[in-house]
């Protein structure tokens, strides 16, 4: 799994889970209201030399991470740049038609998708799920029995994916013919499925016997709470935004303000 | 009886996200298919798109409880952000959007309904709930009329026959397995098999 690859400890790391998943969800929405192809792109670029240098990880591990990112880009910006409505057209071809507005709006949503992308690739690139969950129930009082129950389901993650290893090899070995990709989700997710969730019960039960369930005060094997780090994070990102803003209301790239 | 618990119980919660955490990992899969497909063109990848709705079906069908729609679809978009989406905290998101507009569905019905119609209306509401996101995300009202329209009817059609449909299909076989009786409530005919 993937926070298993051996990384450097960055200050991204050091940050509160909770107060890093607040900013990155206004930061997706603030991602979401930007029709300024100038200041996306310069948004896009600054998360990206975050996610090269602030992540921790290897070059080569990056590499990978980013590679599924630009079939993203190029399958979401071409469908707009081919089909998408304008008035400067560039290019008609049978269905196709390329226009100037179309174009840049191809682009645009790309480039989101892009940066959307990198926000969440920044997340959980930096985030372990135990302090995540921890400073979920501290910070944002989100109900025991919630948070016990998915760290308890990520627990069972290695399991599943030994289990279905195991069910590959049962079928290999009977020669189940390997076709159709909707009977295929069937016949492995019905023996995952029914084994997990007897698995669950009997967790549950346990749980529920250690009073994971309660509802009364609670105290915490780790206490999260809030550093220097933090102030630098909410910050850093504030400042981020607001000279991606400036530079590319006045020293645009391109001519486009608003590509709706 | 145990004492009555706001909400859902532990077991409930426990169950849920880890039927959507199975689920996380098949919505990791799909989501390279769905970049597969969609280098075909014509929007045949909004037919597979349905996928996505159907951790929040599939738990409601299984545990028939409020609530539990809503968990399903944001634990698994979690699980899919855990195990690295390619299109990151985006699904999230979704994820929360989506599962809303499904469990609105379920609500307007009471939550005791679970044939295939309230099921794939449900899927209907996720789409729902999907196009509205697209719709800032990915400006879909400024494709050509003809193109959205093929879009939106790919997208739909999926979302019944997965989501919908197939979400019925899988609760079938996983009742025959009989991993549901768990948590079902004894019925009268159990009580009379006991008489007898």
């Amino acid at each position: 799994m993937k926070w298993e690859v051996r990384c450097r400890e960055t200050w991204l790391h050091e940050t509160n889970p909770s107060l890093k998943l607040i900013v990155l969800v206004v930061l997706f929405f603030a991602v979401l209201f930007i029709h300024n192809p100038n200041v996306l792109i310069n948004v896009s670029l600054a998360l990206f030399v975050l996610f090269c240098f602030g992540t921790g990880y290897p070059a080569n591990v990056l590499f990978w991470l980013f590679l599924p990112f630009f079939l993203v880009f190029v399958s979401t910006a071409s469908s707009m740049m081919m089909f998408g409505e304008g008035t400067t057209t560039w290019v008609r071809w049978g269905l196709i038609h390329v226009t100037a507005e179309s174009f840049w709006r191809g682009v645009h949503i790309g480039f989101r998708a892009l940066a959307l992308g990198l926000l969440g690739l920044i997340f959980s690139l930096t985030t372990r799920p135990v302090p995540l969950f921890y400073s979920l129930m501290q910070q944002l009082k989100l109900k025991p029995k919630y948070a016990y129950s998915f760290l308890a389901a990520v627990r069972l993650l290695p399991m599943m994916l030994e289990e279905f290893q195991t069910v590959r090899y049962a079928l290999t070995v009977r020669g189940v013919p390997n076709k159709g990709v909707l009977s295929k989700v069937k016949r492995y997710a019905i023996p995952l499925l029914s084994q997990s969730i007897r698995r669950a019960q009997r967790i549950a039960v346990a749980m529920e016997a250690k009073q994971f369930s309660g509802s009364g005060q609670r105290t915490f094997y780790y206490e999260i709470g809030f550093g220097k780090y933090d102030i630098w994070l909410v910050a850093l990102f504030a400042a981020l935004m607001f000279v991606a803003y400036y530079m590319g209301v006045h020293y645009p790239y391109i001519s486009i303000r608003d590509v709706r | 009886m145990e004492a009555k618990t706001k909400g859902l119980k532990l077991a409930d919660i426990l169950t849920t996200i880890v039927i959507a955490i199975v689920f996380g990992i098949i919505y990791k899969l799909w989501g390279p298919l769905y970049s597969a497909v969609g280098a075909v063109g014509f929007h045949l990848d909004q037919l597979i798109y349905g996928m996505w709705f159907i951790a929040s079906s599939l738990a409601y069908l299984l545990i028939r409880k409020p609530g539990v729609a809503l968990l399903a679809e944001t634990a698994a978009s979690a699980g899919e952000l855990i195990t690295g989406s390619q299109w990151g905290l985006e699904v999230l998101i979704y994820g929360v959007v989506q599962g809303l507009f499904a469990e609105l569905v379920f609500a307007v019905f009471r939550y005791r309904r679970f044939d295939v119609f309230v099921v794939s209306l449900s899927a209907v509401g996720a789409t729902i709930g999907s196009l509205i996101m697209d719709f800032y995300k990915g400006y879909i009202g400024s494709l050509a009329p003809w193109n959205l329209a093929l879009f939106l009817l790919a997208r739909f059609i999926g979302a019944i026959l997965i989501s919908g449909v197939f979400a019925v299909s899988l609760a079938k076989a996983l009742e025959k397995t009989g991993v549901t009786q768990m948590w079902r409530t004894a019925s009268k005919d159990d009580y009379d098999a006991l008489n007898r």
